[in-house]
């Protein structure tokens, strides 16, 4: 036999007898491997599950903080925490709904617990608190349906204004602007005196389609309107979602924002102003340490978003939060319910809040401003003049919603239909999912 | 056939160049972009998006691989990740070439609607499956473990697996297998002393096809398994693009840091194709 | 004539078999069930199971969101079938598969031959190996990042076209309605070509070199030799690898989801992020499922048409 025959006969060979042994060595292994699990280990101990994203956008070990803390005051309980990625958390989270391994606290977002409640997913917050005595005065809101709660926002994270001073100033603007019109007039303004940066920046891209909650629908939020009337969908003859359709439209065609809109995602715009090619964003708070980080050179101002002219009423600011609920499927509902009591108390919820780098869902927590950026704290007097407002959260099919609602921007924007049929459009494809 | 006439020698010459610069196209197509994954993963986070790019900047650095060289959860994803993709491969590979030798050698009734069952069954879109596969996982109490996850991957790669081998089985000549019977010799030694020798290259490109997509699956790993001591890279790297905190250094390092152990293994395995291994053995 | 699958120790069928078959005994009869039972069994348990839940939610009224949904029977298959947005995701899944395959294997032939070539030393043939091979070692969704960051209008790309003067001015590639679906093709080329590569090269090396040694004897040139000889020889490998491409492509979703979601306008919607959607965005298992059946049976007629052709190759 030749050589290469040879060799090639005991690679054979050796590959075999690593296959089979390997094969058996990994049953046995396997056998004796961890598995997450949400039963009791022990008479006395309970194990509690609890997944989030949150950990990550937290310093290092800062949630595990709160939640030794937790443990301390509860010694029959032990949470372990799990850390989702949040891009597939709602794919992760309702497959696990849909399989009942939804841990027993689960973090959730608004857009996502309209089709969980459906599911029978969570539990009935409003039983739980009533079976421990638990007084909701100070929870600053509950999203729930017919009566009872079925999530709590624990951190509530504001969109203002965020302008670039500098590129701002070489337009010749002192101040940022507070109404729809200088809006418009600033952007423009900017776009043409500038060869590297452009006035605003709004993501219209499909695969996270929030853009149109952030970027188009805030503006009629900001302005007291709203795309629904007694719950339904409401968006022809509607003069204030009109209007800030109109508003982005405008901006787009008139090539006064980033290039690529229909391509960009939320984490463009916040790199894209770090980087000094966007005058002005609206983007969530808790970025204000991302850009510090990226760019420490970067002077910005923080405002509130720009209302419609002559609105004089109370105005509105976008507002999404991370919320938390408990699976109806727990083995410890009582337990579960005690851990978002703690994190919803006032100290752990102001803890929790300020290295959030959000607002409280607690009414009566204030979040630590000593040593913070000085940018919260004009954020937070912004957020005391204004009303949250989040139009989404609960709503049936929310991300479908907000795809419906893009896709027909994206048509509009691109001059195939006007604005009223754009909205007629989106309103008989949302009146689908009411 | 060699000639040594000046115009043989340039024809050559010229070929050779022409070979080279092919390479290098090639070579830039396949690797600028790695090479771009590469500078930005020693750029701080927000000059991977500063203009005009620059493949290395100021803030060049090794923190990103320190970041996730010092992190247990995250060398944990690595390991995991290379625990799984060797099991996936050594078993579907002994599997697939017990399977692939029996289409191949036998006849039997139904062969025909078991082979197109095993291919067919690759046309299901994997995310429809995702809910009814993870019910069944979790009844099956494999939820989180090593073990689930093989399974899956197995089932996924075994189609092609078994076509594959049976397709290089198919083209080894019968002569092989009589001459063996004539000697004495049952189905098994048939296949194991004298089919599987030959069909090394065809084992190493099913081994390494195997490998990748256990590596590099993302949907299942983040689906059947909920803790880290069970997460793989492609979530871990997930994990590192959070909802307001972008970690796009080290999501380039990690993917980097991942690669050069299967580079490294590829480049042991891939001896195994050179030098006509098939070729002399099969035909002569 | 045994129609059923005969599982070990279980029938014990009597020794009259039917004339086509000789008389063996039953061991060896049940022989190649016994060995293939292994795979046959995982597939029936872990593919062939849910996809029978997954058809069985296609006939029903909205299942998972829906505590007891009901029967509708082909109600879905025909709210689907009449949506144009399904098959304008069809069309472009088309044009996708179809481009991707094409490029995958003019690409993989290339660079294989060019690596099979018998004029490289050894370093060098090792090093262009790997560096052929990176693009297929990531993740989908760090490349998907990658290619976002190298697409982008101030990503290198664009600097580089513009500096050299082939633009004037930089192009959103994956958010422009018309080079959107050409840039995800050529990412998802850029990422799956190495396997082709490959399993050609382990194709070249069964092409037997005394067939080239003859058509040199013959006179035939390089280009005739790969036509005449290379070509012939690797034709049962790039027939079977381009029809499992096309059932592989078709489930690409990853790649699209993270680079476009489908959009600009639809541009790039596959029947993979046409599923999704309808799976996790609208909560409308049933009508997920609905599509993802009628990609299976799309894919089942070309699962048919590979394992004739086999069949006949066998037969030669």
């Amino acid at each position: 036999m030749s050589n290469a025959q040879g060799r090639s006969k005991r690679l054979a060979w050796k590959t075999v007898i690593a296959a089979v042994a390997s094969a058996a060595m990994l049953l046995v292994a396997g056998c004796s491997g961890s598995s997450g699990s949400t039963s009791a280990n022990t008479n006395q101990k309970v194990q509690l599950t609890f997944s989030q994203w949150w950990a990550p956008e937290m310093p290092a070990g800062a949630l595990q903080n709160l939640i030794d803390q937790f443990q301390s005051q509860n010694a029959n309980i032990s949470v372990k925490l799990i850390s989702a990625p949040f891009a597939s958390l709602q794919t992760q989270t309702i497959s696990e709904a849909a399989s009942g391994t939804l841990p027993d606290v689960v973090g959730l977002d608004g857009a996502w617990v309209n089709p969980l409640y459906k599911q029978g997913a969570l539990l009935n917050l409003t039983d739980a608190m009533k079976s421990a005595n638990y007084d909701p005065k100070d929870l600053a809101s509950q999203v729930g349906y017919n009566g009872s709660t079925y999530m709590i926002p624990v951190v509530n994270f504001v969109y203002p204004l965020f302008t670039n001073d500098a590129i701002l100033a070489k337009a010749g603007i002192t101040t940022p602007p507070t109404t729809w019109s200088e809006f418009t007039a600033d952007a423009k303004k900017i776009s043409q005196s500038q060869a590297g940066a452009k006035g605003w920046v709004v993501p219209l891209g499909t695969t996270n389609p929030n853009g149109v909650q952030n970027d188009i629908l805030s503006w009629a939020w900001a302005s007291g309107g709203s795309m629904l009337k007694d719950g339904k969908p409401a968006l022809t003859n509607n003069p204030d979602v009109a209007g800030a359709v109109d508003l982005v439209k405008d901006l787009v065609q008139s090539n006064a924002v980033l290039a690529g809109a229909n391509g960009l995602q939320e984490t463009d715009k916040v790199e894209n102003f770090i980087n000094g090619r966007v005058g002005m964003m609206i983007d969530s708070l808790a970025h204000v340490s991302t850009i510090t980080k990226g760019n420490p050179n970067l002077k910005f101002s923080v405002s509130a978003q720009p209302t419609k002219d002559g609105y004089s009423g109370k105005p509105g600011i976008l507002t999404a939060s991370w919320g938390i609920g408990v699976s109806a499927k727990s083995q410890h509902p009582a337990e579960a319910w005690k851990l978002v009591q703690f994190l919803m108390s006032q100290s752990a919820n102001s803890k929790l809040s300020t290295l959030a780098n959000g607002f409280p869902g607690n009414t009566a927590s204030k979040p630590d401003f000593s040593g913070a950026d000085p940018h919260f704290q004009q954020a937070f007097g912004i957020y005391q003049k204004s009303k949250p407002v989040n139009e989404f959260t609960g709503l049936p099919a929310a991300n479908q919603l907000m795809t419906d609602f893009l896709n027909e921007f994206q048509k509009t924007a691109a001059g195939q239909e006007p604005t009223s049929t754009m909205l007629s459009n989106v309103q008989s494809q949302w009146q689908q999912q009411f | 056939m060699s000639s040594f006439s000046s115009s043989a020698v340039r024809r050559r010459v010229t070929a050779r160049i022409g070979l080279y610069i092919g390479l290098t196209l090639g070579a830039v197509f396949a690797g600028f972009p790695v090479l771009w994954m590469l500078s930005s993963s020693f750029k701080a986070n927000s000059n991977i998006f500063a203009y005009p790019p620059k493949l290395f900047d100021s803030s060049f650095s090794l923190a990103p691989y320190m970041a996730v060289l010092s992190n247990p959860v995250e060398i944990g994803y690595f390991v995991n990740s290379y625990i799984i993709a060797l099991s996936v491969t050594a078993v579907t590979l002994l599997v697939a070439l017990i399977t692939g030798y029996v289409f191949s050698r036998y006849e039997f009734p139904l062969k025909r609607i078991i082979n197109v069952v095993i291919i067919g069954v690759q046309a299901v879109p994997p995310i429809t499956l995702l809910i009814p596969f993870f019910g069944i996982m979790v009844g099956l109490k494999l939820y989180n473990t090593y073990q689930g996850l093989i399974i899956t991957y197995v089932v996924f790669t075994l189609p092609y697996a078994v076509i594959m081998m049976t397709a290089y089985f198919d083209s080894l000549p019968k002569e092989l297998d009589e001459a063996a019977k004539v000697d004495g010799a049952s189905s098994q030694s048939i296949l194991w002393r004298i089919l599987v020798p030959v069909s090394v290259p065809g084992m190493v490109s099913v081994g390494l096809y195997t490998f990748m997509i256990s590596w590099n699956e993302y949907l299942f790993a983040l689906t059947l398994t909920q803790t880290d001591d069970r997460r793989t890279v492609p979530v871990g790297i997930q994990l590192l693009m959070g909802q307001n905190n972008y970690l796009w250094n080290e999501v380039m390092a990690m993917s980097i840091l991942g690669s050069i152990p299967v580079l490294v293994l590829f480049l042991i395995f891939q001896r195994y194709f050179i030098g006509g291994l098939a070729a002399g053995a099969v035909k002569s | 004539m045994t129609t059923s699958l005969v599982k070990p120790g279980r029938d014990q069928r009597p020794a009259s078999v039917p004339d086509r078959h000789h008389h063996r005994p039953i061991r060896q009869r049940l022989e190649p069930y016994l060995l293939i039972s292994p795979t046959v069994l995982l597939i029936l348990a872990l593919m062939v199971v849910p996809i029978v839940i997954v058809i069985v939610y296609s006939l029903m009224d909205n299942v998972v969101t829906d505590p007891s949904p009901k029967f509708v029977g082909a109600a879905n298959y025909l709210a689907i079938l009449t949506k144009p947005a399904f098959w304008a995701a069809a069309g472009n899944t088309l044009i996708f598969t179809v481009g991707s395959v094409a490029a995958h294997m003019v690409i993989g032939v290339l660079f294989a031959l060019m690596l099979n070539s018998k004029t490289m030393a050894r370093v060098p043939r090792a090093i262009f190996r790997a560096i052929y091979i990176l693009p297929w070692i990531f993740t989908a969704s760090v490349v998907a990042v990658l290619w976002r960051l190298l697409l982008d209008p101030s990503g290198v790309i664009n600097y580089l076209l513009t500096s050299v003067g082939v633009l004037h001015e930089a192009v959103p590639w994956l958010a422009t309605e018309a080079t959107a679906l050409l840039a995800v093709t050529v990412i998802n080329i850029w990422s799956g070509y190495p396997f082709f590569m490959i399993s050609l090269l382990a194709g070249l090396q069964g092409v037997p070199s005394d067939l080239y040694e003859a058509a040199k004897m013959d006179g035939a040139g390089p280009f005739r030799r790969f036509v005449s000889v290379t070509l012939p020889g690797l034709k049962p490998i790039l027939y079977s690898m381009a029809l499992l491409d096309m059932l592989w492509t078709t489930q690409q979703f990853t790649l699209i989801w993270a680079t476009t979601g489908g959009g600009p306008l639809g541009r790039t919607e596959m029947l993979s992020t046409f599923t999704y959607k309808l799976a996790f965005n609208s909560y409308e298992f049933s009508m997920a499922s609905t599509s993802a059946v009628i990609v299976l049976a799309a894919s089942l007629v070309v699962a048919i048409f590979y394992v004739r052709r086999q069949r006949k190759e066998a037969q030669r």
